[in-house]
């Protein structure tokens, strides 16, 4: 600044002063806030993590289970099921196995959970089963035990 | 041919009357209204019932049709859509509901012998395949089935079809091959195809804006006896035409893709929520405005004699 009366200097370091306190006050408030982002971040983080980890391990948990029993019945008696439903009993264990548990940015996982709802769900309409993944499965009758 | 040069006229000959609701839909039994076989159609409604009705074969009417058969006691909301197998021995009925009703046809009687559930909400058409051993349905849950008819009445369910972003509106097989076309609320036109005999289906085309295709709601589609040609209607208020290559596709080659041949703009000022074209190349059209339009085809385009 050019045109100060008397003491330029000091008034303009006061000037100055005043200005680099705001600017100041800024940077450390930025710095502390984003600080205490980085941490609540990692929280919260690991809390959506260990959310939707538990989601997605106990839906494909409840697959895997479906599958064991159906390849069970089928062990017991080899021709419980249809050619058809035996193969997408097959399929569904394939994607189950190629679900990327250690990686879950990996793109796949969204189109193989799609793919295994669908094939639940085209296994139990052609047996007849009204089991239905919501989170908790239900007590059910399973019918296809029974032929 | 005398459909160009006479004046086509639509006149009611008859008006049946039984159901307590609207009716949404109807469709001819296949095998019959020929070789003296009289004509029987099924009409279902929001009534929860299918109704069976029969032409009597009268000396003096050409048409006097009686009230034969009720299914009810089945669906528990609204029959949206209905159809008959080719052989017209079963006929399929999808509820809103959510669930598909296979009835059979004995006799004079109609029984329920299986109920297709799998859908998450309303199911909106069915239909069958030339052969009768594929069934499709859709529904506002935005998939597509397909089922397989096995052996004393038992159906597998094929596959279950995702692509759709919303409600789809109707599902027609192709009237020869086993291509399934599915039309919906998200605009456009899906054709689905299996990979070879594995029972992988899945959508080889859809049809939609960049294609010339619809801007809004397709609700309908049909296709011309030759199968080469497929008209759609839809909510932005227009038909429109499309065509395939008309040799027939080797069973190797790839699937035969179908493009925009032509719109139809201006004959309705409301949806058109309903199109069919007849064996004989009639394409009707029933609207919101209350009008049915009826249209051929001349030397250059479509021509339109109409009816209301």
């Amino acid at each position: 600044m050019d045109s100060k009366p008397a003491n330029p200097k000091p008034l303009e370091d006061i000037f100055d002063s005043s200005v680099n306190l705001e600017e100041t006050h800024f940077q450390e408030g930025y710095k502390d806030g984003f600080n205490d982002g980085l941490v609540l971040g990692k929280q919260e983080g690991r809390e959506v993590g260990l959310k939707l980890g538990f989601e997605v391990g106990e839906e494909l948990g409840f697959y895997r289970g479906c599958v064991d029993v159906w390849n069970a019945a089928n062990r017991v008696d080899s021709s419980c099921f249809s050619s058809r439903v035996q193969k997408n009993i097959r399929q569904m264990e394939e994607l189950i196995e190629k679900y990327p548990f250690l990686d879950p940015e990996n793109e796949s996982v969204q189109e193989i959970m799609d793919a295994l709802r669908s094939k639940f769900r085209a296994i139990s309409a052609t047996l007849s089963l009204k089991l239905e993944y919501d989170g908790y499965p239900k007590s059910t009758d399973v019918k296809d035990l029974e032929f | 041919m005398d459909l160009l040069e006479g004046n086509l006229e639509l006149k009611e000959i008859q008006k049946l009357e039984g159901h307590t609701d609207r009716v949404w839909s109807v469709a001819w039994n296949p095998a019959t209204g020929a070789a003296g076989i009289p004509a029987m159609f099924a009409s279902c409604s929001g009534d929860k019932t299918v109704r069976i009705w029969q032409q009597t074969p009268s000396a003096r009417c050409s048409a006097s049709f009686e009230c034969k058969a009720v299914l009810e006691e089945t669906h528990n909301r609204t029959v949206r859509s209905c159809a008959w197998s080719p052989s017209g021995k079963l006929l399929a009925t999808a509820s809103f509901d959510a669930t598909t009703a296979i009835w059979e046809h004995i006799g004079d009687d109609f029984e329920c012998v299986s109920t297709l559930e799998g859908h998450e909400n309303e199911v909106k058409s069915v239909s069958w395949n030339a052969s009768g051993s594929l069934l499709a349905t859709c529904s506002r849950d935005k998939s597509v089935w397909i089922w397989e008819v096995q052996p004393g009445n038992e159906f597998e369910c094929v596959a279950v079809l995702q692509g759709h972003t919303q409600d789809v509106k109707m599902v027609k097989w192709h009237p020869f091959m086993d291509v399934l076309f599915s039309c919906s609320y998200d605009n456009t036109v899906k054709v689905w195809a299996e990979d070879g005999d594995t029972d992988d289906w899945h959508c080889v085309q859809t049809l939609g804006e960049p294609n010339n295709g619809h801007t809004s709601t397709v609700w309908a589609l049909s296709f011309n006896s030759t199968g080469d040609k497929m008209v759609t209607c839809s909510d932005d208020l227009t038909l429109k035409i499309w065509e395939t290559d008309s040799r027939i596709p080797q069973e190797t080659d790839g699937y035969m893709p179908w493009r925009h041949l032509s719109t139809l703009t201006g004959y309705h000022d409301r949806t058109i929520f309903s199109v069919h074209w007849s064996s004989e190349g009639v394409i009707a059209s029933g609207a919101a405005d209350d009008a049915i339009r009826l249209f051929i085809e001349n030397k250059d385009g479509l021509d339109m004699p109409e009816g209301r």
